[in-house]
């Protein structure tokens, strides 16, 4: 038995999801089971289903560098304050 | 994000402040094996009431019954799987390890299943009663939950278990709305699952409940007892039942109901596999196991032949279709 993970999609406007894992013996298989433990009542129109050991997963700290890149954003309150001064400030 | 939690303090801090714990995540091996243990009795409850709602496929009456009672038992079963699924997860015990203590008695299931269903009024009030009562319990759980992956998963459960009550309370309806032997007979089954309904939910939490510290759970045992009780009493009441309860009360201060002193024997034997029906359930559910072995042989023959189960699901199936 491998484990598989399971994604599904729902209609056009929505990325896959996670929605849990499932053990099955073939690719086949992974998907039929899939099909009956997720899908049952029409959660998704597209199913996904991943060998657990195809995953590639960062470690736990990969992303952290980028959580914190303040320049990366930009919250707009400077330039509203800029506008508004532009406004006012006689021609 | 990577984190580690160096000690109980630092680990119980985060979940006060609300943090979800996921599976590759450091955490204290208590917790690890509180949140297992937790899972693994939900993912043996829903297969063991998959099993007796199945005991009901063929006498089920009329054709749209039927239907949906194929259907409920294969949502329980499937809750069962996504359950046994997280659980493993946790890395306590495999899917088949689990299952195997089971079917050899090893490990528990919910009080309920503990019981037989001897007329189709019991599948009735089971319905309505007993899934009204792991549904009050589970979306307690649910609104808290530390533990991500169950947190996650048990969504999905809630809302089919939403379908399954609704489906009770109709059937339920059904019968109050039928003839005096039908109603009798729902009567009866009241008069027998109503106490056990009443005990899943268990006896009053302890003070130091590491399910409550832990937020595995976010309610008291009794709150979730009082909620249910507050809300079916009434309702059975108005269609003419009467609550096997003789020392149940209305509080005229609280404008509660109390039902009265609790016999917490029949739950303790229950855990001990020793309620009424336990050894039969249990020995159905190992004889299922052990008959579909050679399913599970075979898909293991299939696997190390070489990839032709691989070739197989090539042609196509695996599409993903453009996004």
């Amino acid at each position: 038995m491998r484990v598989y993970e399971v994604f599904v999609k729902k209609d056009g406007r929505n990325e896959f999801r996670h929605v849990g894992a499932l053990e099955a013996a073939t690719d086949e298989l992974a998907l039929v089971l899939a099909r009956e433990a997720y899908l049952r009542r029409a959660e998704g129109d597209r199913l996904w289903v991943v060998r657990r050991d195809h995953v590639v997963a960062a470690p736990g700290d990969f992303v952290d560098p980028n959580a914190d890149k303040p320049h990366r954003h930009h919250d707009g309150a400077a330039v509203a304050a800029r506008r508004m001064a532009a406004r006012q400030s006689p021609g | 994000m990577a984190r580690s939690w160096a000690t109980m303090e630092d680990f119980e801090a985060f979940l006060d402040d609300g943090g979800l714990v996921e599976a590759d995540d450091p955490m204290p091996d208590a917790y690890r094996q509180a949140v297992f243990a937790f899972i693994e009795m939900h993912a043996n409850s829903e297969l063991m009431g998959g099993l007796t709602e199945r005991d009901w496929i063929p006498k089920t009456p009329g054709l749209r019954h039927k239907m949906a009672v194929l259907a409920k038992t294969q949502d329980e079963i499937g809750h069962g799987h996504l359950l046994y699924m997280v659980a493993a997860d946790l890395g306590v015990k495999t899917r088949v390890e689990m299952l195997e203590d089971l079917f050899a008695g090893r490990s528990r299931f919910h009080n309920v299943f503990h019981y037989r269903a001897v007329t189709w009024g019991d599948q009735v009030a089971i319905a309505f009663l007993v899934d009204a009562a792991a549904l009050i319990s589970q979306q307690a759980v649910f609104k808290n939950c530390s533990y991500g992956p169950y947190k996650r998963i048990l969504r999905r459960i809630i809302a089919e278990e939403g379908f399954h009550m609704r489906l009770g309370e109709d059937r339920m309806l059904r019968i109050a709305e039928g003839t005096d032997r039908q109603r009798l007979m729902f009567q009866e089954s009241l008069n027998r699952w109503f106490w056990p309904a009443l005990q899943l939910f268990g006896p009053d939490s302890e003070s130091d409940d590491v399910l409550l510290r832990w937020h595995i759970k976010s309610e008291r045992n009794e709150v979730l007892r009082d909620r249910w009780v507050q809300r079916f009493v009434p309702m059975l009441q108005s269609y003419g039942f009467t609550i096997p309860a003789p020392d149940m009360r209305w509080d005229a201060v609280t404008h509660r109901w109390d039902v009265g002193p609790i016999d917490w024997e029949p739950l303790k034997r229950t855990l001990a596999q020793g309620g009424p029906d336990s050894s039969r359930r249990i020995r159905e559910a190992a004889g299922s196991w052990s008959r579909t072995a050679w399913v599970r042989a075979a898909l293991s023959a299939d696997l190390s032949d070489n990839g032709v189960a691989d070739n197989c699901a090539g042609n196509g199936s695996t599409s993903t279709g453009g996004s």
